[in-house]
């Protein structure tokens, strides 16, 4: 299970060599070529997106609202027209088709369940529009699947949000679809549903084995349930990838900021080698390794994840192979249980996030403590100085 | 017909008094269906007495000599302009120092008479003075005992000055209750600009070209006398045989598509924009519209037109008759009157108009339909009195033609 | 206790009476007193008076007079209340889907006729359709009227008059209930391989009966009621039921004929309306 990002071929499966659009290589899973969509007041949702879903698998769109996710979604369900670009599914090229045309489903946000009829109907509504047989033991089979065969002669209304989610599943699943799109399926549902609705998700598209595309603003939704998460900002796609890999090494500062949190700290590169680009920092020395770097220039940011920061008194020896930074006072402390956050100001002035892991073997420092910092080299990444620092920060939960 | 003139036929007292004693659901509400207002028909108790008052004892006390005002009902269009200071209005204001009301709120005699019979039925006040009625509707009124008699001191130019073709009436002959405040003749009026003329009521209700293209007034009186005619019986005095004749040849007129309508006091727009080319037409209407419109043409029909008056009454219960005695002969002072003449342009019930017109307007003078010479009105026919059970039976059937 | 369920049962009477009052003063004691006319012995007149004489025959007599009216009525409304659906129905549909910030501009140009009086606007249509209008004259000219056909006093002027006069009591339901529907679920339909034609008449029409309802019996019961279209649109030969009351009222002054009419008139209606409710599943409405 794989993905390929704008960047093009590396290792999809059935991507061996070309990169033409509609081509059989991409036969069998979804490819997004180019895809734009500009509105007529000029507002451009999506960039010139490419990407390529193969079949199987579970992609997560992520991103905070308006970074075109959704838009993208609607396009591939022929519910938005793209103003340039394609869409091929399993092989054929769906860019115009109208969407009842499409064999894809969707489970819309807030569900779009209708109202007149009851659940078996509203289960039942794809399967009739395309004068299937068998459509009583299918939709019996789909309601036990979702656990709601009791429920079939219900209506919507008269069901709670979690199982009305299901409803939604399950009317869009019963198709068997070559995609299943997710709009934000999980966003009514309080942080308990949530939690066990993605897992049921998760297990329902192992279960069926087909391709979904889930678009959320929660990043840990997005990397709880997908094998492979697309960030987007602006339209385009900043970065893919495996949920940690994303996590582990982020290449821009919205990532680094958007999933999860990160310190970034202005550097000069001293020298690029091989292996290890080295920058100073407000006059100490940290290495990056080249994997991990993702500017060519002079200055950059340093970014660590505050659970990879290391703390200690003055003088006390650190157990990291990379230089300590003295002279940090901490500003804040928050104790949450399992960890400590700590707020450090460092001597040029930035403050600094530390998670120090409650495991007994450190003590708890107080406000106004001097403190030492430090981080192993091969956690630390090195970001474009170009970018804002900022990006992406706070943006994860509204919506 | 005698018992019908002059006095309200006694009905037995004990059913009206009991009536006036029921008065407890005083126009309560609207039909929601149909748009019929029934409510004043006296619930709870099932059934409704007759609505026959006596003026002698439905009488008000006539405050003219304190308030000087009155009220007027008459039909739209019937009276010179009003702001004119020199008009006949203005003077009559100034000269007497009384204030007048005056409410052009007369459509149509049925139309009017549902709107009062709740109140004077029960002898209640309608706030007006005078009002204006069809010679038929005028002598319902009085027969139902509606209507005040004048004071014949009050109105010497009446006595004196009303023309003898409008006198006699077999309802009123003596002018007790009655003036006539203007006079017409009912006829045939057709637009040349779209057929030739129509000489006769017979070619109006046959001929192929009018198909569906004329109109016959609402007033029962006015058409029926025609197909009386037509069936060569006699409007003045017909039997029951030949009023359903008459009948019969209406309900064929209906049947084959004559008719695009029966229509009321405006059936002239109609003519004017041709969607009706010809149709029965009260002559002062015409002659109006004729000075808009010359392609509309007035014929005396070959049968003989009807001449009829709408009449100035006196309703139970007015409070200044005395006034409204003094609006009566004003107007009757042939001065005045050919002055109104030369507005409404009907015929003028003021003996000595004529002459008094010279001096206003001499072009009218001549006009056979302002001033018809004695001869010519010798062919008018009038619609013979009904009695209550002939116009219950008469209208009814009538209605079933006109509304079925 | 039962002082109190006492107590509570009165105060629940009061609160009724406001109700109760309206409903005596504005439907029972005219509706009683429009019974009580229609039983009156027909043969009464102003001057003798009426007498109650429960003369049930009235119903008979003017059913078997006046059917034909009766008839007419009802076609004519069922046929104009059709128009006003087809019409209504997308002129709704367009404000509440396609119309985006024109929307309460456009309902209030549907509302914009109710500004002038009912008969004016019926008058206008009388001119309108006129034998020498323009519209008459631009259809011979093109040969769909004959040079002698004309528009005016055809039941399709009459029909054409009430589908225009109750044209707004037919979209402001319709629009109301059109609006309320999510388009989002039209947008799941078509997700779900219903194309548009489909998808009409499985989600957007259903989720619409109630407008649908409500807009065909307030057009078609003040529509088979009215009589002022076939007055001024009409001729001799379409007149109805309502033409034949206030006729029979006004002109020849016959209380009972009328007020059975009118009793009769209401039946007909009401019976027609729980029959159709009861078909078009919509029984809440009631």
């Amino acid at each position: 299970m794989s993905l390929l990002a704008e960047n093009g071929p590396q290792n999809g499966p059935d991507n061996a060599a070309g990169t033409d659009a509609g081509g059989a290589a991409s036969a069998d899973g979804l490819r997004l070529a180019g895809l734009t969509k500009r509105y007529p007041n000029g507002f451009t949702a999506v960039q010139g997106l490419d990407l390529e879903v193969p079949r199987g698998s579970f992609i997560a769109l992520l991103g905070p609202s308006g970074c075109g996710k959704t838009t993208t979604l609607r396009m591939v369900a022929g519910l938005e027209r793209p103003t340039a670009g394609t869409i091929t599914l399993a092989g054929s090229d769906i860019t115009h088709a109208k969407p009842h045309q499409r064999p894809v489903n969707t489970v819309f946000q807030n569900y779009a369940l209708f109202p007149h009829l009851d659940i078996f109907e509203n289960v039942a509504f794809g399967l009739r529009r395309r004068k299937v047989k068998d459509v009583e033991a299918q939709v019996r089979d789909m309601l036990d699947l979702v656990e709601l065969d009791t429920q079939a002669r219900k209506r919507p209304a008269q069901l709670s949000g979690g199982q009305q989610q299901r409803v939604a599943l399950a009317r869009a699943l019963i198709n068997q679809p070559e995609v299943l799109l997710l709009d934000e399926p999980l966003g009514a549902l309080d942080l308990k549903l949530r939690r066990s609705m993605q897992l049921e998700i998760k297990r329902i598209q192992m279960e069926v084995g087909l391709t979904f595309m889930h678009v959320t603003h929660d990043q840990e939704e997005a990397m709880t349930m997908a094998d492979t998460v697309a960030v987007m900002n602006a339209g385009v796609i900043e970065q893919m990838g495996a949920p940690s890999e994303l996590y582990e090494n982020p290449r821009s500062t919205f990532v680094a900021n958007f999933l999860g949190q990160s310190n970034l700290i202005e550097g000069t590169v001293l020298s690029r080698a091989a292996d290890v680009v080295t920058v100073d920092m407000h006059g100490v020395q940290v290495s990056v390794p080249t994997a991990r770097v993702h500017t060519d220039g002079d200055r950059g940011w340093v970014g660590i994840r505050p659970e990879k920061v290391l703390i200690g008194g003055e003088g006390e020896a650190l157990d990291a192979p990379g230089n300590t930074i003295p002279g940090g006072v901490v500003t804040d402390v928050s104790f949450v249980g399992v960890s400590t956050l700590y707020q450090v100001r460092m001597p040029w002035g930035q403050e600094l996030a530390v998670f120090s892991q409650n495991t007994g073997r450190t003590r708890m420092f107080r406000t106004g403590e001097r403190v030492e910092l430090s981080w192993r080299p091969e956690y630390a990444f090195l970001l474009d100085i170009h970018q804002s620092a900022a990006a992406g920060v706070e943006q994860g939960d509204d919506d | 017909m005698a018992d019908l003139s002059a006095a309200p036929q006694p009905e037995p007292p004990a059913r009206r008094s009991t009536l006036s004693r029921r008065g407890l659901l005083k126009g309560g509400g609207a039909l929601a269906v149909g748009g019929l207002s029934v409510a004043a028909l006296r619930l709870p108790f099932f059934e409704v007495a007759g609505a026959q008052q006596n003026p002698a004892t439905c009488k008000a006390t006539d405050l003219s000599a304190s308030a000087k005002q009155m009220i007027i009902s008459n039909w739209t269009g019937y009276i010179d302009p009003r702001r004119n200071p020199k008009g006949t209005f203005a003077e009559f204001q100034e000269k007497t120092g009384i204030q007048v009301t005056y409410n052009d709120d007369v459509n149509d005699n049925a139309e009017f008479y549902a709107k009062v019979k709740n109140q004077l039925g029960t002898c209640e006040p309608i706030d007006r003075d005078l009002i204006v009625m069809t010679d038929w509707m005028a002598q319902r009124m009085i027969d139902l005992g509606w209507i005040q008699p004048l004071s014949k001191a009050a109105v010497p130019n009446l006595h004196a000055n009303l023309i003898d073709s409008l006198r006699d009436k077999p309802w009123d002959p003596d002018l007790e209750y009655h003036a006539p405040w203007q006079s017409g003749l009912t006829g045939i009026a057709y637009n040349a600009e779209y057929v030739k003329e129509v000489g006769s009521f017979a070619d109006l209700i046959t001929r192929s070209d009018l198909k569906g293209k004329i109109s016959l007034l609402t007033e029962m009186r006015d058409t029926m006398g025609f197909f009386l005619l037509d069936v060569g019986a006699d409007p003045d005095d017909f039997t029951e045989a030949q009023w359903y004749d008459a009948l019969d040849l209406l309900k064929k007129t209906v049947a084959d598509g004559q008719l695009l309508k029966f229509a009321g006091n405006n059936y002239l727009q109609q003519l004017t924009n041709g969607n009706v080319v010809a149709c029965e037409a009260w002559s002062g209407d015409v002659i109006q519209a004729q000075y808009d419109n010359p392609k509309i043409k007035f014929v005396i029909p070959e049968e003989g037109p009807s001449l009829w008056s709408d009449n100035m009454l006196v309703p139970n219960l007015a409070t200044h008759e005395s006034n409204a005695e003094k609006w009566i002969d004003y107007y009757y002072e042939p001065e005045v009157a050919a002055r109104l003449a030369a507005w409404v342009n009907y015929i003028c019930p003021v003996q000595g108009a004529q002459e008094a017109m010279e001096k206003i307007d001499p072009s009218l003078v001549d006009n056979q339909l302002i001033f018809p010479d004695p001869a010519s009105l010798k062919d008018t026919w009038d619609f013979m009195p009904l009695d209550d059970r002939q116009t219950q039976q008469y209208e009814g059937d009538w209605t079933d033609v006109t509304v079925g | 206790m039962a002082a109190g369920v006492r107590r509570r049962g009165k105060v629940g009477y009061l609160l009724m009476v406001p109700a109760t009052l309206w409903l005596l003063v504005f439907f029972v004691v005219p509706f009683y007193s429009l019974v009580a006319t229609s039983l009156f012995d027909p043969s009464g007149s102003d001057f003798r008076g009426y007498d109650m004489t429960y003369h049930w025959q009235n119903y008979a007599d003017v059913l078997q007079a006046y059917w034909r009216p009766f008839l007419r009525s009802i076609w004519y409304a069922a046929l104009a209340t059709l128009i006003c659906l087809v019409l209504g129905y997308v002129l709704a549909y367009a404000i509440a889907f396609k119309a985006g910030r024109w929307k309460n501009l456009l309902l209030v140009l549907v509302i914009a006729p109710f500004f002038t009086s009912f008969l004016v606007r019926t008058l206008s249509w009388q001119l309108i359709l006129s034998d020498h209008g323009w519209v008459v004259r631009s259809l011979q000219f093109v040969h769909l009227l004959g040079p002698e056909d004309r528009l005016l006093a055809t039941p399709a002027a009459i029909v054409a008059g009430l589908a225009y006069n109750f044209l707004p009591f037919m979209v402001l339901p319709l629009f109301a209930s059109i609006d309320k529907i999510d388009p989002r679920l039209v947008e799941a339909s078509s997700d779900l391989y219903a194309n548009p034609f489909v998808g009409f008449f499985k989600v957007t029409w259903p989720l619409s009966l109630p407008g649908v309802v409500s807009g065909t019996l307030l057009t078609f019961i003040p529509a088979a009621g009215d009589y002022i279209n076939a007055e001024f649109l009409g001729s001799t030969n379409q007149r109805v039921i309502g033409n034949v009351i206030q006729g029979q009222f006004v002109d020849a002054n016959n209380a009972p004929v009328a007020a059975s009419l009118s009793v009769l008139l209401m039946l007909i209606i009401v019976a027609m309306v729980l029959v159709y409710v009861r078909r078009a599943g919509t029984e809440e409405l009631l």
